[in-house]
């Protein structure tokens, strides 16, 4: 048997591909079955010492999805997430490409230290900002509704979608926005018809992280809105399942499992676009 | 034709007269009471409060709405809606005292209300204790006072009998250890840990405030004393996981059929019996082998305290007369015993009738807990509750000071020396109150 036989293809990706890849897998992976195994056992398993965390022995129970299905208005929850991320990432991108376009290509006093002070307004955190933001939602007569989340997320968002597609505009080459206005375009055209559909890869990784910080986000989300009907996922769980020094575990983990699921059909979805928009002008 | 700087005038002048004319104009005035508190230990009790509420509104054609969160996040809504001006018109407060001190000049002052409530209820437990600078600023509602929770069966298995002092219960924590079955008390940053710790202080003579609510009074022999016990304790007779302890852990070991004791209100209990948790290796359900016991007395003295939860009004509040309403409402004697009686006990008001409540004697396991509430004072003792006394619990001070010692980290000189700086620092307003 040769040498190269032996290092046959299979065996080769084996030791390079697979092998160096399992422990980062296991390392990404490992939270998520841990919440699924969780969410699936029954109390009984859950508070013994004994038992082995990491598998089910004692049965399968979907008595956890089911309280959460028809002790808490978990659904409603879920919409209400579902609904300001949506909103809320698309009112972010938008205005993240209209200030981007400019300071990504025109030449005016400023430009730079403007983009920077945008890069640094990302940086303020949320929980300095909640208290002055309270009393602005509250002036705006928005306290209670979905809209005070609407209209709050982007104070986070826009800044990020900003920065990142500052960074992804510069990266496409200029001369073929020259050529389009060479052909009649004026600046709003060529930002619609010959950026934007270059762009695509960039948008689509501004609006899914826009999407994962909105679907995360907890402090606004409890400041703003205290009816339980209009709670999102991450605080209503919060509120219903951790009662003092009682945590409902197979319920919260339930939740965090339907509540991942968004999110990880959009990185599928948009896997491709979400890395070549990251890393976009790494190589020139 | 609209041009651009015409544009940007009207839309940023509109938005403008928006913030500064104070929001949107309400097109259609209903009268509405919101109510924001806590999600109970014992959902049950939500529930009750809830159908009280509704049914008061009914009566008095209000629109009401109860707004529940963790109680973990109150902190954070209480401080949002203090500087907004704007939220509910009733919310609960706590745990402790203090927000009556912090918040004085946000809430309203009950005194009429805490007047009319007391004579229909047998009167307050300890008023003295409930007047913050002189005055109702919130209505005590309720407390889940702290009994030792033990398992009998392990008690039995160790040759021990009606345990009742704090040596009492280091005996039984070593005993249990030997066996796998150690003692069990928050050493971390959690309620419990405050509330143990303060109950063996207390046993022992020591305080971290005196009398006059001002002078720190941690460096005393007596603190000595109790921090020799709890240092005994943690490595006699408990594993150091309690170090990392939250709330919620104690409850965990004593269900999960580790922990022999626990120093705990009776939510752990009731939730073993609600999730028919069994003794693991039996199918016996261990809420038949718990039992609660007065909390322990020491040396000097048998005291313990625990949250102190109460309601009050914000003076921002659109309602504040439909508010005192509701609260009168809601502290009529029956409305008080059905709303503890969903409770199973575990929210026993601060009125000396519902001390007595029938629930106490449903079940044998409640039979200490009339008398657990009888030796309950506020986290502050002797000293009246301040916004520093509360600081210093909310900061954890007294658990960090036991762990220093307890870990072998810093000597009990150095340990007291380094709680004393920092409680003198709060008291003398030095660090920022929130």
């Amino acid at each position: 048997m040769t040498r190269r036989s032996w290092w046959s293809r299979p065996t080769r990706s084996l030791f390079t591909l697979y092998l160096p890849v399992a422990p980062f897998v296991f390392f990404a992976l490992f939270p998520l079955y841990f919440m699924l195994v969780t969410s699936f056992k029954k109390n009984a398993e859950l508070y013994n010492v004994n038992a082995t965390p990491f598998f089910i022995r004692q049965g399968l129970t979907l008595g956890h999805y089911e309280m959460l299905s028809k002790d808490t208005m978990f659904w409603s929850w879920f919409a209400n997430s579902l609904i300001v991320s949506i909103a809320a990432t698309v009112v972010s991108v938008l205005i993240g490409i209209l200030a981007a376009y400019p300071l990504a290509r025109l030449r005016f006093p400023g430009a730079d230290s403007f983009g920077v002070a945008i890069f640094i307004t990302y940086l303020v955190p949320p929980s300095l900002l909640f208290l002055p933001l309270s009393t602005v939602v509250n002036r705006l007569g928005l306290s209670d509704t979905l809209w005070a989340l609407i209209v709050t997320y982007p104070t986070f968002l826009v800044p990020f979608c900003t920065w990142l597609l500052m960074g992804y505009f510069r990266t496409v080459p200029k001369e073929i926005e020259e050529c389009a206005m060479l052909d009649g375009c004026n600046r709003f055209q060529t930002l619609l018809r010959i950026l934007l559909p270059v762009a695509v890869p960039g948008v689509i990784c501004a609006a899914l992280f826009a999407f994962t910080l909105s679907w995360n986000e907890f402090l606004y989300s409890l400041v703003f809105v205290s009816p339980a009907e209009l709670k999102t996922m991450t605080v209503g769980v919060f509120s219903e399942l951790i009662r003092g020094d009682i945590y409902y575990w197979g319920g919260l983990m339930a939740g965090a499992c339907i509540g991942s699921l968004p999110i990880v059909v959009a990185y599928v979805f948009f896997l491709d676009y979400y890395v070549s928009g990251l890393t976009a002008g790494a190589v020139k | 034709m609209v041009n651009r700087r015409q544009f940007l005038r009207v839309t940023a002048g509109g938005a403008a007269s928006v913030v500064v004319a104070g929001g949107v104009p309400a097109t259609a005035q209903t009268r509405e009471l919101t109510f924001l508190t806590i999600a109970s230990f014992v959902p049950e009790t939500d529930k009750e409060l809830k159908r009280q509420f509704e049914e008061w509104g009914a009566k008095n054609k209000v629109k009401v709405r109860l707004d529940i969160i963790a109680h973990l996040q109150l902190v954070t809504k209480k401080a949002s809606e203090v500087q907004a001006r704007s939220g509910h018109d009733l919310t609960a407060l706590g745990p402790g005292l203090g927000d009556a001190d912090l918040y004085f000049d946000h809430l309203v002052d009950l005194n009429d209300v805490a007047a009319d409530v007391a004579p229909k209820n047998g009167g307050w437990m300890n008023p003295n204790d409930y007047l913050i600078r002189g005055k109702w600023k919130l209505l005590p509602w309720w407390m889940p006072p702290f009994p030792m929770a033990v398992r009998t069966d392990l008690l039995e298995q160790i040759g021990e009998k009606n345990p009742d002092t704090w040596e009492d219960w280091l005996r039984i924590g070593k005993k249990g250890k030997a066996i796998g079955h150690p003692f069990g008390t928050a050493l971390g940053h959690s309620g419990d840990a405050n509330v143990t710790l303060l109950s063996i202080m207390w046993s022992y003579g020591a305080s971290y405030v005196a009398k006059d609510g001002k002078t720190v009074a941690i460096n005393s022999k007596e603190t000595r004393q109790a921090m020799e016990f709890v240092k005994r304790l943690y490595t006699e007779a408990m594993d150091p996981e309690v170090l990392a302890w939250d709330d919620a852990s104690n409850n965990r070991c004593l269900n999960a059929g580790k922990c022999i004791a626990i120093h705990n209100p009776i939510s752990a209990f009731e939730s073993a019996k609600r999730d028919k948790v069994v003794i693991p290796g039996t199918q016996r359900e261990i809420a038949e082998v718990i039992d609660h016991v007065n909390t322990p007395r020491g040396p000097v003295d048998r005291k313990t305290t625990t949250g102190y939860w109460c309601v009050g009004i914000w003076n921002f509040a659109k309602n504040v007369d439909l508010a005192k309403d509701f609260l009168r409402y809601h502290f009529q004697p029956e409305n008080q015993a059905k709303w503890v009686d969903a409770g199973h006990g575990f929210n026993m008001p601060f009125l000396t009738n519902l001390t007595k409540h029938p629930v106490y004697k449903s079940d044998k396991q409640y039979r200490f807990i009339p008398e657990v509430a009888k030796v309950t004072v506020p986290p502050s003792w002797p000293g009246p509750t301040t916004a520093s006394s509360q600081q210093v619990l909310d900061l954890y001070i007294l658990p960090d000071m036991f762990a220093q010692y307890a870990t072998g980290k810093m000597t009990v000189d150095q340990a007291i020396a380094w709680a004393e700086k920092e409680m003198q620092e709060i008291f003398a307003g030095r660090k920022r109150k929130f």
